[in-house]
């Protein structure tokens, strides 16, 4: 069989070469390691600085409760609104809060009051954090005040699906294992056509009785028994190390992975082909990795995107794996609940497949 | 069959650029063919047209009966092909290319065993089977590569500057190889800027901007280029070439310190020679010395070129 010695050739060639070795090898490796290492363990606070203007006693119960957030604590305090604008401005706090002159007074009096805050909003994810904090700092504050004059008020309380609670490191695995999936094996393989054309191994290659499929489905073949181990190593350390528990069958799990890693392999491959030189299709890799990361839906929510971008991300593999994934892990669901993405992604897989082979064109120009 | 290569009328064009103008050529089987000319003469492009490699823009090609590029999976089966550059993979081992190839052209198991170790055999590989293509001499990797392109016994050869950049010796070693496949009966078509090495074919085509320029046996050539035998004579003083020209065929004329060198053209030296050395000396002229001259394929080559130009 022509296309066993292709894929024997080509593992031996995979083999000998220690890039692609480091490739395949250390970069999910560290990739989850560093996600890990960054996303896992406890959460950081966001400092910031409380201006105390009133004499009374009630803005130290505001305080008190700012204290019991946990995603911000107090880092300083300042005597005037310009000292605490001061410092979020040069960064040393991301907001300010101010409790104005006669506050226990006015509540006291039964009128209303205001807290001013003062926000950092070059990082949205700080300032939104911030606005959480506050919102519910303001709320628990009342809830005291209220019971404090036996008052009635409405509390809220909150009851979780498919909790009972998801860390910050399970919410971003199914995008880092994307990312792992999408990334190594298809800059790995996207060199393995132009590859033989710049170093003239093409030319006597097809100078031999071989087809464009023994080529491209003898390099996929190799490719894909050496990048399995991207799959199992980013599921391994996901589950091992990490403790991520995948509530749903592992084996769906890596049915969603290994379709993702076969298209992967294929855009991978079709790059190949269309490219003139190796540069060109790291680079093309490395470019079609951006979209695919932007519109994967675990930056953002597709559902908060604009009409336009939403189009995008369901023309996205990314998206669609990522969402299966979730699924899979979060939620417990199987591939029979998930069949629109499984579906998705196996169209994907299948026309990355069949227009590789159909664009490679046998001669040298 | 008597022809192993028949092309008429082969063009082709990049873009304005002419890189092979309108080729005929005939290749019998069980030659020695050399395609002789300088770099970017067209040798290559009209090889790889050939070989289907690359699609020409006008003309036929027929090898062996098939024609070209319709039945190139037929050709395949039955042309051994050797690349200008090193074209095999450096990363695998000598043996390991050999088995590549091999499978490629559907031998295994035993039948595959056995012909690798004939071919590291015949071309003297055996010692430096298991070293990486990469690691190589060049004069090792210029075998290896011949090794691959005879793996399936071809009957035809193709071989794109097999000796470009190899020492001589080697290359008079590698020739060694070629002869011997040709007394067994194959057809060997050989491209080379390396005029001495032209000498070894049985028929040479010489190729310039992207036409054949002459075409013969080496010695044809070297006899239609001057017609005749080329013949050096030195004369004592410096003799006028209008006292001598109505009788001699003469080339060129200088003087070195006191003496007159003439190059002159006989039909055939051996007969003309000494009737011509008669004459001279009946004349009062003194002859210090008469010599056929060896012309080179070089020589015949600056020659053709040269009116070739002139003609344009």
């Amino acid at each position: 069989m022509r296309i066993t010695a292709v894929v024997v050739k080509e593992l031996i060639q995979l083999k000998r070469d220690p890039r692609s070795l480091v490739m395949i090898a250390m970069i999910p490796l560290i990739v989850m390691l560093l996600f890990g290492v960054g996303y896992g363990g406890g959460m950081g606070k966001i400092s910031i600085a409380v201006v105390n203007l009133d004499k009374g006693s009630l803005s130290w119960m505001v305080i008190d409760s700012i204290m019991k957030t946990p995603s911000v604590y107090v880092k300083a305090y300042a005597n005037s609104i310009e000292e605490g604008r001061e410092l979020v401005k040069d960064g040393t706090v991301s907001a300010t809060v101010v409790i104005p002159e006669g506050f226990t007074q006015e509540l006291m009096r039964g009128t209303s009051t205001q807290v001013l805050v003062i926000v950092d909003e070059s990082i949205t994810t700080i300032s939104s954090t911030i606005r959480n904090a506050m919102l519910a700092v303001t709320y628990k504050f009342q809830q005291e005040l209220v019971r404090s004059v036996q008052g009635s008020s409405v509390e809220l309380i909150y009851s979780s699906v498919y909790g009972p609670k998801v860390t910050n490191l399970e919410a971003f695995t199914p995008l880092v294992i994307g990312i792992v999936l999408q990334l190594v094996p298809t800059s790995l393989i996207s060199i393995a056509i132009c590859k033989e054309k710049e170093r003239g191994t093409f030319e006597q290659l097809i100078m031999s009785p071989i087809s464009r499929y023994d080529i491209i489905f003898g390099k996929l073949l190799a490719f894909f028994i050496a990048t399995i181990a991207d799959m199992l190593i980013t599921l391994m350390v996901a589950v091992w190390i990490f403790d991520v528990s995948v509530r749903g069958p592992l084996i769906d799990a890596m049915v969603v992975s290994t379709l993702f890693l076969l298209g992967s392999l294929g855009l991978g491959m079709l790059i190949s082909v269309l490219s003139r030189n190796q540069l060109q299709a790291n680079q093309a890799a490395i470019f079609i990795f951006i979209p695919a990361l932007l519109f994967s839906g675990a930056l953002m929510p597709i559902d908060m995107l604009s009409p336009s971008a939403r189009i995008l991300a369901n023309l996205t593999p990314m998206y669609y794996f990522v969402s299966a994934f979730r699924e899979i892990m979060i939620k417990g669901f199987g591939l029979w609940q998930i069949t629109w993405q499984v579906f998705a992604l196996s169209v994907y897989m299948a026309l990355m497949m069949v227009t590789a082979p159909l664009v490679l064109r046998l001669r040298v120009d | 069959m008597e022809y192993a290569i028949e092309i008429s009328g082969l063009t082709k064009k990049f873009g304005d650029f002419v890189a092979v103008d309108n080729l005929d050529l005939r290749v019998r089987v069980g030659e020695i063919f050399g395609f002789l000319g300088p770099n970017g003469a067209g040798k290559t492009t009209t090889i790889r047209m050939m070989c289907g490699l690359m699609r020409q823009s006008k003309g036929t090609i027929r090898i062996y009966g098939y024609s070209i590029p319709e039945e190139r999976s037929e050709l395949i089966k039955i042309t051994g092909y050797m690349a200008q550059r090193f074209s095999l993979y450096e990363d695998l081992s000598v043996y390991e290319n050999m088995e590549f190839f091999g499978k490629l052209y559907g031998l295994n198991g035993e039948n595959l065993r056995s012909r690798i170790r004939e071919l590291l055999e015949f071309l003297d590989l055996k010692d430096v089977k298991d070293r990486l293509a990469g690691r190589l001499s060049g004069g090792m990797k210029q075998r290896l590569a011949l090794g691959v392109a005879l793996i399936h016994r071809p009957k035809l050869l193709v071989l794109d500057e097999p000796t470009a950049g190899v020492d001589p010796p080697i290359r008079r070693a590698f020739w060694e190889y070629l002869r011997g496949l040709n007394k067994e009966g194959t057809t060997i078509l050989v491209t080379t800027h390396y005029m001495d090495e032209a000498e070894n074919c049985d028929r040479i085509g010489l190729m310039n901007r992207g036409r054949l320029v002459a075409e013969g046996t080496p010695k044809e050539l070297k006899r239609r280029v001057f017609g005749g035998d080329l013949v050096e004579v030195v004369l004592e003083g410096h003799i006028q070439g209008s006292v001598i020209k109505d009788f001699l065929n003469v080339k060129d004329l200088k003087y070195v310190g006191g003496e007159t060198v003439l190059r002159i053209i006989l039909k055939d030296a051996s007969k003309e020679l000494p009737s011509m050395l008669r004459r001279l000396d009946s004349m009062g002229l003194k002859v210090q010395s008469a010599e056929p001259i060896n012309v080179t394929l070089e020589e015949v080559f600056i020659e053709l070129v040269t009116k070739f130009e002139a003609a344009v």
